[in-house]
């Protein structure tokens, strides 16, 4: 079995004739040098924003969870939404190794790498959220299902919170392994090129001995196709887990069945748009417009169209529920808490319908699936949208569930809340200047598979065509069928 | 090979019948209604509590060591509470209550159930006096000039200067037999003595109208238990009129439902503040308290002569429909009125003997002596002060620089005098003036005697040693009389001549009162005086704006204000803590302030956020610049303020920077202080500022219809017509999960099981329950609920495990309120357990639902997921059980960091645990009262019973709305109640499965002909 991917009908995967020397060369370029002064700062600046993260938290662990204004009604808030969307962006790196892999999309390989990373770096971030926002973060440890000497006591296997902890685990473990065994070949061939000993030792023990024999190969593959068999049901289940935390409770606007797949779509389509942001600045900054291509960016498009889509058919469906069942409390969270632009979070809901809804349909047209300018505007878009869809889930359910005598306040962050926040887009940052520093953001080994046949079977094609008399074009044409 | 038997014992060996029927009971589940203490129920009990005992020691708290007594003292044993019956005496306020003493530390208050006057009914006040024992703020030794003075040479060196000039005392009303012994033993020491007695809450013009119209200086005792109709008028008898606690179990009498034959009382209420009392009645009427002369005289025309000249269409209405009401009710109705104006009082009079009150509602053979002050009196004495007459004052339990209107004429008299003597316990604003201070004992460390009625007696004794140097009032006025007995003696001897023997009196004392059981007569009296002043008659009904003044249950006339819990406990009706406020109705804040209540965004963005407009009223000379909140029931042309607020620095943290003065803009006219102010006029500030509410006034409804299972009401008429109304609507909610029958089963997948032993169950009578937050109270000291300060409550993170939930229904102007006391239901299948991952909260056999706080990590998944919201978290280090050291400084107000101070730490329960930062909290139904009971009867070797186990809100309840009990005994209080009225009963949100064990009886109103 081997990942050899051709087409007679679609342009090429790769452009710039490029030669397997070149594309090494081109790939492995951002690590072999200095980097420039754009990348220092970009680091400087996430690596500060992750210290306002760290200072935030330990605010937040020292002098306890009053630090942010969550309170007796709304008892999450910013916390459990920037996990969820945090969450949801990870999942466009496992859905492109994975279900891509398995379905044969040869265009996947110009992003999986950076993509993948992105999972990692993405569920590390989302990680932080459940973990700090306990009142007692030292105590963490009792989620575990440790052997112990506490009766033993085990954990609540009941509690969603719980399956959380299991799915974000695995999630995150397979996710490492499946992007660490795809960098292997290529860390051998930094290994191979390097120029120091301190490279060749670092990169040698980073690639674990690899020569690149046909029987590594052939292992190498096995291993991608297993990981890849492992991680498809995970995508389908750490976010579908995700949504059991609401979709399980009695609160109204939490307790709908609907959540699973909704959830699943809305994290496709967020990891997308994430995705999106990323590659658009990668190319730019490292030069990769040969390998990322007009073309990635529009299948990706078309993706988010899709998601996008049935996240919006979601929406309308929720808000038929809140009707049909005519159920007073869901009624009153969809219509009015949510659906009502003139309650007090009327505009996060029709902030979401307007990013996650309205705007991603302008992927309809050709024209604007290729312009990279409106793809990274729509990406950002999107991923405000996706956050609005979390806080309104987990805001305006709580904030006036059954009892109005406890109806909340108006809850909004505090400095410390934000910062959080704005820490894990520094730890996010950081760790995606490093990678994109220390190793190859594109798999160069799986561009080289897809390099020649694909764009020779393409332009042998459209050359045969061009230089055809017509006649004979409409002739054949007509017998063909 | 033959199988080798061994036997245990010998009736194992010779199969004996005993040991048979043990044989059958060995694995029985152990019942512990009937178990006697076996062997291993020791065990389980010694390992229960050597669990418990591990998990308490395994908390990272800091360690604080106790040190164990040398000598112990024989009534002393750790770890076991001794009760001491007492009276809690204050401002002229004398309730019987039981202390409840921990480790020689009074920690509680409850009601002292053989009192017949409050039959262990207590109020917020009651409940939270316990937590001013261990006041930072009480003066610790006596002052002179400011300066610390040992008390002998203070007592010396005024016993020499008293001896010449005038002497005035000016206390609140003191009332027990001893205690005025002792001022006469005073009195005839220095006979130039004048004792005026100056009740801050003033019931001057009810005296004096009743001296006019009965020839009696005196007020009679009402009963509410004998009233069919009652008829409030300005008057909050439920919460802070005269004697509230007892009025509430009278009243509650008649608000009880049998439901097999039902009857109500009838209560109607014309009011311009909205009041618990007015929140309660049947009918309220909202009126302009300056109208209320002409609308009590149109009352008594009607009464009479069945004549209205009243314009106004709808109190017209009121008045004729209420006159009606009032005669065919003659001898079974009351009239009570809380306007501080002879006049009225004297229509009021005249009104109650037309309708025949005299002699069958109210009592005049047992008259108060509590609130005998009179306002004419004091405002002699200070017109005599500022003439020179006095040349020393004494001021005991009474601080009229605060609460006296002319507080400027007070403050100049007091500087012509030559010494200036306070017995208060703080440096209050007239302590503060004092030159010297004696401070006196809290109320806990006090000998005393009171007698709150006639031949009603209560004691006092002491709780706990005087914790400073202070010295009782008593003893100060008997030394500086030259008296060589100390009070106690001095009490003793005075009862024991009066009682017989010393026998008798400590019998006495142990039970803390005497109860006239003799004279039940009802006595009547003869009106003497019939004329009415016929000026007003015709008193136009003008439209000018007035300022009311009003009292809060917690705070009263200001003392509450230096106690952090009653600064925490939400107005019953306002919901706000920690502020006063002007009060408005919808419509003035339509017109004055731009918000229109009526349109849901408006109201929205007033509701959401607690920053809340500004405004200035102004009334003559003086201004009041505070918050408004817009309270539908308001008075249209009334603004309503708190007095109580704007104390001074050094009564306590607590009032600190706590609202505003409201005292100075009364008036001293007609001889009294009234309590409302005509001319006045207001602008709206430009600013806005934060009132901490804990409740919004929001929307009920919904596009899908009104939340019925959350408040279920209904009129006395429908619940005749249609007895079954409330199970029809509930079997209606319910049909879609297998209706009442089978929702139990068919609203879930899981299995039911059957909860054999005990299972704890609370009912709460919406009926019955006033909102007076004594329960609220009472859960604070009994769990020792945290106090957070007004910065977290406005973040909502206010901490009670009980509130009292206030929901609006009807017409935004006069809209009808129900109080709905909310706490953990316990639910059976309670959505909290099952989202915990650590399984810190779970459910017991007992049907509690249990937290187990060293367990918590503090996810808050149970709090978002309960549809009660009566989770509490704990945000942050609010008692310093935090094992990160130093993070309360800034982090929690000044209030809690202060409740953390080792005097104050001493009224903690030590029976539960001081919650840590990052737990969540919750009412665990006093389950170490459970545990106590339990153990009780089981080392009694008998049945749990009712007696064994009251919970905390139940026992402060004077209106016993709350039933507590074990309901799978059938002829527990609890089974006995839910049995009985099956008809009203419901659980709150009951569709959705969680099975509470609390269980609410739908309220009840008896509109009859208004509605």
């Amino acid at each position: 079995m081997h990942l050899k991917y051709e087409s007679q009908l679609r342009e090429p995967l790769v452009y710039g004739e490029k030669t397997y020397g070149q594309v090494t060369e081109d790939i492995l370029k951002p690590i072999e040098r200095k980097p420039s002064k754009l990348w220092y700062v970009g680091f400087f600046i996430s690596s500060a924003l992750l210290l306002f993260g760290v200072y935030s938290v330990y605010r937040d662990v020292t002098y306890g969870i009053g630090q942010w204004n969550l309170n007796k009604t709304v008892g999450w808030g910013w916390d459990i939404t920037n996990f969820v969307w945090w969450v949801g962006i990870g999942h466009a790196g496992t859905l492109i190794s994975a279900i891509l892999l398995l379905f044969r999309q040869g265009w996947r390989t110009g992003v999986n790498r950076a993509a993948e990373a992105m999972t990692i770096f993405a569920v590390l971030c989302a990680g932080q959220f459940p973990v700090f926002h306990m009142g007692r973060v030292w105590m963490a440890f009792y989620t575990l299902p440790l052997p112990n000497t506490r009766g033993p006591l085990w954990p609540n296997f009941n509690s969603p919170l719980l399956w959380d902890v299991f799915a974000i685990s695995t999630y995150l473990t397979v996710s490492l392994l499946f992007w660490y065994s795809g960098l292997i070949p290529d860390l051998a061939t930094v290994r191979d090129r390097a120029k120091t000993k301190f490279t060749k030792l670092m990169y040698g023990i980073g690639s674990f001995g690899w020569s690149g024999s046909t029987k590594h190969w052939q292992r190498h593959e096995s291993l991608c196709l297993v990981l890849a068999g492992l991680s498809t049901p995970l995508v389908l289940s750490v976010h579908t887990i995700v949504s059991f935390d609401f979709a399980t409770s009695v609160i109204p606007g939490w307790h709908t069945t609907i959540f699973p797949p909704y959830f699943v779509a809305g994290a496709v389509f967020s990891g997308f748009a994430m995705v999106q942001s990323l590659m658009l600045v990668v190319r730019k900054v490292f030069g990769m417009e040969d390998y990322i291509t007009i073309g990635h960016i529009e299948a990706m498009n078309k993706v988010i169209v899709l998601t996008g889509s049935i996240v919006g058919v979601a929406y309308l469906t929720e808000l038929f529920m809140g009707w049909y069942s005519q159920n007073k409390y869901e009624g009153y969270t969809f219509w009015y808490s949510r659906a009502n632009l003139f309650s007090p979070y009327g505009w996060s809901y029709w902030g979401m319908m307007a990013c996650n809804v309205l705007s991603p349909q302008i992927f309809w047209f050709r024209s604007m699936r290729r312009n990279i300018f409106v793809t990274f505007f729509m990406s950002v878009i999107v991923n405000i949208g996706m956050w609005f869809e979390r806080f309104v889930i987990i805001v305006t359910s709580l904030y006036r569930d059954y009892l109005p005598s406890s109806w909340s306040i108006y809850y909004s962050p505090s400095p410390w809340e934000i910062g959080f926040f704005v820490g894990t887009f520094g730890l996010f940052f950081t760790c995606f200047f490093m990678f994109s520093k220390y190793a190859p953001v594109i798999a160069v080994a799986e561009i080289k598979y897809i390099l020649k046949t694909s764009g020779e079977s393409f332009k042998n094609k459209i050359t045969k065509i061009e230089t055809e008399p017509l006649d004979k074009f409409v002739d054949e044409q007509k017998h063909a069928h | 090979m033959k199988e080798k038997k061994h036997w245990q014992s010998f009736g194992e060996k010779i199969q004996s019948e005993t040991y048979q029927e043990d044989l059958k009971q060995e694995f029985a589940e152990p019942n512990y209604l009937e178990a006697s203490s076996k062997r291993r129920d020791f065990l389980k009990f010694l390992g229960f509590s050597t669990a418990a005992a591990i998990a308490a020691a395994s908390c990272e708290t800091p360690i604080r060591k106790a040190i164990p007594y040398a000598i112990k003292p024989e009534e002393i044993n750790p770890g076991q509470a001794s009760n001491y019956a007492t009276t809690f005496v204050d401002a002229g306020d004398a309730v019987s209550i039981v202390a409840k003493v921990r480790d020689g530390r009074p920690i509680k208050i409850e009601g002292n159930e053989l009192s017949h006057v409050y039959q262990g009914g207590t109020s917020a006040r009651v409940q939270a006096s316990v937590l001013d024992l261990y006041d930072n703020a009480r003066l610790r030794n006596p002052l002179k000039s400011n300066n610390s003075a040992e008390l002998n040479t203070v007592i010396t060196e005024l016993k020499e200067s008293l001896k010449s000039g005038n002497i005035a005392l000016v206390t609140s009303t003191i009332n027990g037999p001893a205690n005025l012994a002792v001022i006469e033993t005073f009195k005839s020491k220095f006979p130039n003595t004048k004792h005026i007695i100056y009740d801050a809450d003033s019931f001057s013009a009810h005296l004096v109208a009743n001296e006019h119209c009965y020839g009696k200086k005196v007020l009679p005792s009402l009963h509410f238990e004998k009233a069919d109709v009652v008829i409030g008028f300005q008057c909050d008898f439920l919460g802070t009129w005269l004697n509230p606690i007892e009025f509430s179990r009278q009243y509650s009498t008649k608000r009880k439902i049998n439901e097999k034959n039902p009857t109500l009382s009838t209560h109607i209420q014309f009011e311009s503040i909205p009041t618990i009392t007015g929140s309660v009645a049947d009918i309220k009427i909202p009126i302009a308290a300056s109208q209320s002369k002409s609308i009590l005289a149109a009352l008594h025309d009607m009464v009479t002569k069945n004549t209205c000249t009243l314009q106004d269409p709808i109190i017209k209405e009121a008045i004729t429909k209420t006159a009606d009401l009032l005669k065919k009710n003659l001898g079974k109705s009351l009239l009570v009125c809380g306007i501080n104006d002879a006049d009225c009082q004297k229509i009021v009079n005249q009104i109650n003997n037309a309708i025949n009150a005299n002699g069958n509602t109210m009592n005049w053979g047992t008259t108060y002596n509590i609130r005998k002050g009179l306002d004419q009196d004091f405002n002699q004495f200070v017109l005599n002060l500022n003439q020179g007459i006095y040349q020393h004052v004494i001021f005991y339990d009474t601080n009229p620089v605060y609460t006296w209107c002319e507080t400027n004429k007070l403050q100049e008299g007091l500087k012509k005098t030559s010494s200036t003597i306070s017995l208060n316990p703080k440096l209050d604003e007239t302590t503060s003036l004092c030159k010297y201070i004696i401070p006196t004992h809290h109320f806990l460390e006090s000998w005393g005697d009171a007698e709150s009625k006639t031949d009603f007696f209560s004691f006092q004794q002491p709780t706990i040693n005087p914790l400073f140097k202070t010295n009782q009032w008593q003893d100060t006025l008997l030394a500086l009389a030259g008296e060589n007995t100390s009070y106690s003696d001095f009490l003793k001897n005075y009862w024991i001549k009066k009682l017989g023997s010393e026998e008798n009196w400590f019998k006495t004392l142990q039970e803390g009162v005497l109860n006239n059981v003799n004279n039940t007569n009802f006595a009547s009296t003869t009106l003497i005086n019939t004329t009415i002043t016929e000026n007003f008659k015709n008193e136009t009904e003008s439209n000018s704006l007035e300022l009311v003044f009003y009292k809060k249950v917690g705070i009263f006339t200001g003392k509450g204000a230096e106690n952090p819990w009653l600064q925490e406990l939400p107005d019953p009706v306002s919901r706000a803590t920690w502020d006063n406020y002007f009060v408005v109705s919808p419509k003035f804040a339509k017109n004055n302030l731009q918000i229109d209540l009526s349109i849901s965004e408006q109201a929205d963005a007033y509701e959401v956020k607690p920053a809340k407009k500004v405004m200035t009223v102004k009334v003559g000379e003086q201004s009041l610049t505070l918050p408004v909140l817009i309270i539908p029931g308001t008075n249209i042309n009334t603004i309503g303020v708190a007095l109580g607020y704007g104390r001074n620095n050094s009564v306590g943290i607590a009032a600190q920077g706590v609202g505003q003065n409201a005292y100075p803009l009364q008036k001293f006219t007609n001889e009294a202080v009234c309590c409302h102010n005509k001319n006045v006029s207001f602008t709206v500030k430009s600013e806005t500022y934060s009132v901490a509410l804990t409740q919004t006034h929001h929307r009920y409804d919904t596009a899908q219809g009104v939340r019925t299972e959350v408040i279920k009401e209904l009129t006395l008429e429908e619940f005749i017509k249609e007895p079954n109304k409330i199970v029809e609507e509930r079997e209606h909610e319910l049909k879609p999960y297998g209706g009442i029958e089978n929702f139990e089963k068919q609203g879930t997948l899981y299995g039911v099981y059957d909860k054999p032993g005990v299972k704890w169950g609370m009912n709460i009578d919406m009926n019955l329950c006033n909102g007076c937050s004594a329960c609220v109270i009472a859960c604070t000291a009994e769990n020792n609920v945290p106090v957070v300060g007004k910065q977290e409550v406005m973040r909502f993170h206010e901490m009670h495990w009980i509130r009292i939930d206030r929901y609006y229904s009807g017409e935004l102007e006069n809209p009808k309120v129900t109080f709905q006391p909310m706490l953990c239901q316990h639910c059976d299948n309670a959505p909290c357990e099952n989202v915990c991952p650590v399984s810190a909260t779970n459910h017991s056999s007992e049907g509690l639902n249990q937290m187990a706080y060293n367990r918590c990590i503090g996810t808050r998944y149970c709090a978002n997921n309960c549809p009660f919201k009566v989770r509490r978290f704990n945000w942050s280090d609010y008692t310093g059980a935090d094992s990160f050291p130093n993070n309360q400084v800034t982090k929690v107000s000044p209030t809690t960091f202060d409740m953390n101070s080792d005097l104050v730490r001493m009224v903690l329960n030590p029976d539960v645990t001081v919650r840590s930062r990052g737990v969540i909290e919750k009412c665990s139904f006093c389950v170490q009262r459970l545990q106590e009971g339990k153990l009780k009867a089981k080392e009694e070797n008998r049945t749990l019973e009712d007696k064994d186990v009251k919970v905390a809100c139940q026992q402060a309840c004077p209106t016993q709305a709350i039933t507590f009990g074990n309901a799978n005994n059938k002829n527990s209080n609890i089974s006995l109640t839910r049995s009985q009225n099956t008809l009203r009963q419901y659980t709150v949100l009951e569709p959705l499965h969680v099975l509470p064990n609390v269980t609410y009886l739908a309220k009840v109103r008896n509109e009859g002909d208004f509605s």
